[in-house]
């Protein structure tokens, strides 16, 4: 199957289980992010361009599902942008460990970008920024990077093999 | 200069094949921030309204299910709050007809005799052998051996003992209960008394069968009692029959015992010097 089609099956199923399943895992304000990760690990895969692109549809198809729909394009364009910098060519021959650290520093990069976007933009709850930025910024990507380590390990580490 | 107006046009396009990334991220966010500013227009709206729609039809059916391993807990809490409900709208229930039945009998107090306490009934022993009533008014509340005990509808009994916050009451329908009793019409005297096991009937004893008694006169405690006072309704002659020297009359007893659940206690003392005198031997006695 192409690679891009199952990608976008993928998102699709991803953007339900965020909204549905994932974003209910609250600790404060803040929740895990799946298709930040996912996003990240796209643009890491296939490039800076194709990252922006699939970022900025997946921030609509997010934005459909959580009635927010610039302010999740702008956040998935945005994290696929700023991942699609640690971009590991197919041809490179890079080794898993670099794939593995990249894909983190990917994630990571992506996942700050966004909740700090996101944390400024968009203030559902009325909290005043110096709680706001560390709730959202700093707890929010910690769980994320948690579910990244996971992720990597139990799925997405052999699809960067392939 | 041909030549380096193509060159630079080529390497333009270069420039732009190579970061086009970057051209996509600037279209991309301003096309976001476009739709973040046209977010409050009717036609995102819609859309938004759409979006909606398809979640909440999903977060529906998300809820649905997960509610499928709370519905026992759920179903627990119900029945609890159910449970309490219930048992709220029995007390109010009870508090509303014990204020009815209150206001009814303070209301319809017989003005023949002077004051009363209103009590309540809270146990009561009706068997073959022993009815007995106890009420929640004793000797603090003025309450006497002796005192007659009433309901609008007629004589419920007679104190018998009296603790401080409660009095025992011997009702009409006990064997041993014996009241003086005159009829309203002929103005035959009488002793009534229960026998049987009907709580409605009682019997009229020592009626000679020369007195004019009549089906349906009303039956009330005469001036002859030693403890009620005068003209308290027990009942009504629903049936006469003649024996040797007595009739056998059955009266209708004037309160239902079986829903009693308030009473007035006539407050007025027995004359105890009438108790004294009609207890006195009947003989005189002899002088030395």
């Amino acid at each position: 199957m192409n690679k891009y089609l199952l990608y976008t099956i993928a998102l699709v199923i991803l953007a339900f289980v965020q909204r549905f399943l994932v974003s209910k895992l609250l600790i404060l304000h803040a929740s895990p992010d799946i298709l930040a990760i996912f996003i990240a690990f796209v643009s890491m895969s296939t490039g800076q361009r194709t990252g922006t692109n699939f970022g900025f549809g997946a921030g609509l198809i997010a934005g459909i599902l959580s009635g927010d729909l610039g302010l999740s394009a702008l956040l998935g364009t945005v994290q696929g942008f700023v991942a699609g910098f640690f971009h590991v060519p197919q041809e490179s021959h890079a080794t898993s460990v670099k794939k593995k650290r990249m894909f983190y520093a990917a994630s990571a990069t992506a996942l700050i970008a966004g909740n700090l976007l996101q944390s400024l933009l968009s203030d559902p709850l009325s909290l005043p920024l110096y709680v706001r930025i560390p709730e959202t910024v700093i707890l929010g990507t910690l769980m994320s990077m948690m579910l990244t380590v996971l992720l990597y390990h139990f799925a997405l580490k052999k699809l960067l093999k392939d | 200069m041909l030549t380096r107006k193509t060159t630079d046009v080529s390497s333009f396009f270069r420039f732009i094949a190579k970061h086009t990334a970057y051209l996509y991220f600037l279209l991309y966010c301003t096309l976001s921030i476009m739709l973040m500013q046209l977010q409050r227009k009717e036609t995102l709206d819609a859309i938004r309204e759409r979006g909606l729609v398809i979640n909440a039809a999903i977060g529906k059916q998300f809820t649905d299910a997960t509610a499928i391993f709370t519905q026992e807990r759920d179903n627990q809490h119900l029945f609890l709050q159910n449970a309490r409900l219930f048992a709220r709208l029995l007390r109010q229930q009870a508090a509303l007809r014990d204020a009815g039945e209150l206001k009814a009998i303070v209301a319809n107090a017989p003005q023949w005799t002077g004051r009363f306490k209103v009590a309540r009934v809270v146990d009561r022993r009706f068997s073959a052998t022993e009815n007995m009533l106890i009420i929640d008014a004793g000797s603090r509340q003025g309450v006497a051996r002796d005192m007659a005990v009433l309901t609008p509808d007629g004589l419920v009994g007679r104190v018998i003992d009296v603790s401080q916050n409660y009095a025992k009451v011997m009702p009409v329908v006990n064997r041993n209960f014996m009241v003086s009793v005159v009829s309203d019409s002929t103005r035959t005297n009488g002793l009534l008394a229960w026998r049987n096991g009907n709580e409605r009937l009682a019997k009229i004893e020592h009626v000679p069968v020369s007195s004019k008694l009549l089906v349906g006169e009303g039956v009330a405690t005469s001036g002859y009692s030693t403890f009620a006072s005068r003209g308290i309704p027990v009942g009504q002659i629903i049936r006469i029959s003649k024996d040797k020297l007595f009739y056998n009359v059955d009266v209708r007893l004037a309160v239902d015992f079986s829903s009693l659940s308030w009473v007035l206690v006539s407050l007025a003392k027995p004359s105890m010097e009438k108790i004294e005198l009609m207890q006195s031997p009947d003989s005189p006695e002899k002088g030395e």
